[in-house]
């Protein structure tokens, strides 16, 4: 940071995420974005890739005494208005489809739905462009 | 220029710890999270590499990690919790998740 | 000023998805003129030796990608030599001609050249 430069107290957060929701990844990753709203920073977009698009999955169930992530992720998107993109060619190479995907290559199941959009890769470079930070999450 | 790495695969099965502090600049910050916390095993080789770095090394730790496994953080590393995370992710340049 | 980004490819070319998505981050990137740049480390230095056959596992030939990223406006390519050496590799046998091959010393001084980078 140059010299006589104000700190910027709040940030832009490109936040993508490479894990599926039993990841504790994918946990860490919304933690970290909870996080970054309640300190007033800004989630410019929630970009999913690889196996981060099952964390967007409709069809992930989880026994009662345990954390429903994928529903945890769909609410705080939802009630924060964020912008949640999952890429698209992740998500048709590991059968994420919403349903123009399903109508278009004909497969049984739609297994994402709003808030999630399917788009490409251009999106997290939009993203990236737009915000301070860039922050990953994957891996375990 | 500094960047914080975040870490998150245990140093005992998997080769991005050694990685990372190969290429790790004299600005820059590592923070533990999820398994990568096993570093802080005592009487590992993981242990000695971190501590070998002295204070050259600013060392993090996400606290519901080490909590979780029952290891204690030495007293030249830091524990963070969430909002100390942000903060971190904002105080270094960028960060690099080993993914 | 359009960010720059350092993309580091660290997966090796037959071990899933990782080696061939992070290219296409890499490629995205290109198609849409922003300053990219790629270093290959640790396995991701497998995907650079010639003479691969990836029709014998029946997978698509990343080599076409690579050949490619000249073609997208992404010049800045690199290869961390201590990956290269460890592997028995060649460095002057890499399957792409203007990689550069960097000592470990240098990746530090590398990543602090670009806004923003994802290690995958």
């Amino acid at each position: 940071m140059a010299p006589g430069l104000q700190t910027e107290f709040f940030m832009k957060f490109a936040i993508a995420l490479f894990s599926a929701a039993h990841a504790p990844s994918s946990r860490r990753a919304l933690a970290f974005a909870q996080a970054a709203l309640a300190g007033g920073h800004e989630i410019v977009r929630l970009f999913f890739y690889q196996d981060g698009v099952h964390s967007a999955s409709d069809n992930i169930v989880t026994p009662q005494d345990e954390l429903d992530l994928p529903a945890q992720w769909r609410t705080f998107v939802s009630e924060h208005q964020l912008d949640g993109v999952v890429c698209i060619a992740a998500a048709l190479r590991r059968g994420v489809l919403n349903q123009e995907e399903a109508a278009r290559y004909q497969r049984p199941a739609v297994n994402l739905s709003a808030p999630w959009e399917l788009s490409g890769l251009g999106q997290l470079h939009d993203a990236v462009q737009a915000a301070d930070r860039l922050i990953c999450f994957g891996g375990p | 220029m500094s960047t914080l790495h975040v870490l998150s695969h245990s140093p005992f099965t998997d080769s991005r710890l050694t990685s990372c502090l190969r290429l790790l600049g004299a600005q820059d910050a590592i923070l533990l999270c999820g398994d990568a916390v096993y570093a802080l095993q005592p009487g590992s080789a993981p242990l000695a590499a971190l501590q070998a770095r002295g204070e050259a090394l600013a060392l993090y730790v996400l606290a519901e990690d080490h909590q979780a496994r029952g290891l204690d953080v030495p007293a030249w590393a830091t524990s963070v919790d969430y909002p100390a995370f942000v903060a971190l992710s904002i105080q270094y340049d960028k960060v690099n998740s080993w993914l | 000023m359009a960010q720059s980004l350092l993309i580091i490819s660290r997966q090796a070319p037959w071990s899933g998805p990782g080696a061939r998505e992070a290219l296409d981050i890499v490629l995205a990137g290109g198609a849409f003129d922003l300053p990219i740049g790629l270093l290959f480390l640790d396995d991701g230095v497998f995907q650079l030796v010639p003479g691969q056959k990836a029709a014998a596992v029946q997978q698509k030939d990343l080599s076409a990608n690579l050949q490619a990223l000249s073609l997208f406006g992404v010049e800045q390519l690199f290869a961390c030599g201590a990956s290269v050496a460890e592997r028995g590799l060649d460095p002057a046998a890499l399957n792409l001609d203007e990689v550069q091959v960097l000592a470990p010393a240098e990746l530090g001084a590398l990543i602090d050249r670009f806004d923003q980078v994802i290690t995958l």
